[in-house]
């Protein structure tokens, strides 16, 4: 039996908690981007979404995601309920922490990506349609891509796509979802028309902080040890984190006229994704030229879909389908076995092959999460209705919802 | 790599000196209403 690192296994608890927190944290990132009306209900899909997964991941998520491979497409379902996951090593995933430990560090992963999606259906999707839209995505997009890129015999594993803690399982997967979701559930009422501006512009900035503050978790984390490796990631995250706030910020305020705060926080996030993929693989001085990246094409990209008249509402194809595709790609240009021995050299190191993988990887994740993402919500569109009636969207999702209101001032 | 790091760096700090002085630029029209609406 593979022997327990006390050292490891502290960190890989620590930051599952700390990926934990991204969730609420993101809520109050898109709560204060929507309209007073509807705070309570954006806010709710985070945290709903956090204790929905929480026991789907643990009856059978897990399983699908990382349970023993069944044709490179899905881990089938040997560990339902955890059956045969317990206190002992696996090795093949993590040979020095719990088996129990692995589960509940990937279980937030499984939490926070559906909950991403939930920006861009904001503001007029029905609670009931979002619950069965978020089990449904859970388990017939997300476990199965999660197999595809880190499971045991995992076809995009097993081809050598590089991905150290999510940018095409997690990103890429909730940016395209996000995109078809807001296409498909059409546009808010008054758009275009009518002020749909942030009504809380001080919480996004502190969802955004405290989104920071746990991705050190979700990338620093990714390294399953403790030690140089998680230390480079935890560097490079905070790194182009940094870069992409600053390159967001001076784009809008060469474009705009002022360095947008908003846009400041976007960027942060925007860099924070794109770095996912690369955090275990690549140097700092990439991690610089990633953040610049995410910063100058997630706001060109924004910009690109709101002139088409996308209301994707809180804009999360631009910062994470847009930044997860990038990250992807720059995993295959940057990535050098110097930082991780495991890895493969990327296309700046003298081998394009590695890019011409990743490019696979991401028309693979991209392809599905589109065409599964679209037939779900056609089905649930037949059986519960998606959008809430116009006369509730008036009115706010908080009170038609949920009967509640989030300020009494 | 490293020189392109800092030349990134260095545009953005570039931008910085170069882009307009907030204080004397324009408001939006928006910026004006949505101002003149909490007044």
């Amino acid at each position: 039996m593979e022997k327990i690192d006390t050292g490891d296994t502290a960190w890989l608890l620590m930051s599952a908690a700390l990926v934990m927190l991204m969730t609420p944290a993101l809520g109050f990132f898109y709560g204060g981007l929507v309209r007073r009306k509807n705070v309570l209900a954006t806010i709710m899909h985070s945290f709903f979404i956090l204790c929905l997964i929480s026991v789907q991941w643990v009856l059978w998520g897990y399983s699908l995601a990382f349970g023993p491979d069944h044709g490179g497409l899905i881990g089938g379902f040997d560990w339902l309920a955890l059956r045969g996951v317990g206190q002992a090593p696996n090795p093949d995933y993590a040979p020095t922490v719990p088996a129990l430990g692995f589960m509940v560090f990937q279980m937030m992963f499984a939490v926070i990506t559906p909950a991403l999606i939930t920006g861009s259906f904001a503001e007029r999707k029905r609670f009931k349609a979002f619950v069965v839209f978020t089990l449904l995505w859970a388990t017939f997009v997300y476990d199965p891509v999660a197999h595809w890129v880190w499971g045991t015999g995992g076809w995009l594993r097993t081809l050598g796509a590089l991905d150290f803690a999510g940018g095409t399982v997690v990103h890429i997967t909730s940016g395209v979802s996000a995109l078809v979701a807001a296409l498909v559930l059409g546009r808010r009422r008054g758009y275009g028309r009518d002020s749909l501006e942030p009504h809380d512009a001080t919480m996004t900035v502190l969802g955004a902080s405290l989104l920071w503050f746990g991705w050190f978790g979700f990338n620093a984390g990714s390294a399953i040890t403790s030690g140089g490796l998680a230390a480079n990631a935890f560097v490079v995250t905070n790194t182009a984190a940094a870069m992409g706030a600053l390159t967001w910020m001076t784009v809008s305020w060469l474009h705009r006229g002022a360095p947008s705060v908003l846009g400041a926080a976007a960027g942060a996030v925007a860099g924070l994704v794109a770095i996912t993929p690369a955090s275990g693989y690549v140097d700092v001085s990439a991690s610089i030229l990633i953040g610049l990246g995410a910063g100058a094409f997630c706001y060109a990209g924004i910009q690109l879909t709101r002139r088409l008249h996308v209301d994707d509402a809180l804009d999360v194809f631009g910062v994470h389908g847009i930044g997860g595709v990038w990250g992807a790609l720059a995993t295959g240009v940057f990535a050098t076995v110097a930082v991780n021995a495991a890895a493969t050299d990327g296309a700046a190191y003298g081998n394009f092959a590695q890019l011409g993988i990743q490019a696979i990887a991401v028309l693979a994740a991209v392809t599905y999460s589109a065409v599964m993402t679209f037939a779900i919500l056609k089905l649930i569109d037949i059986f519960v209705g998606l959008r809430v009636p116009e006369h509730e969207e008036v009115l706010g999702l908080d009170a038609s919802q949920h009967r509640e209101a989030a300020y009494q001032i | 790599m490293e020189l392109l790091a800092f030349l990134s760096f260095a545009a953005l700090v570039v931008a910085w000196i170069v882009a307009p002085n907030t204080t004397q630029a324009p408001l939006s029209e928006t910026a004006v209403e949505a101002h003149a609406e909490a007044a």
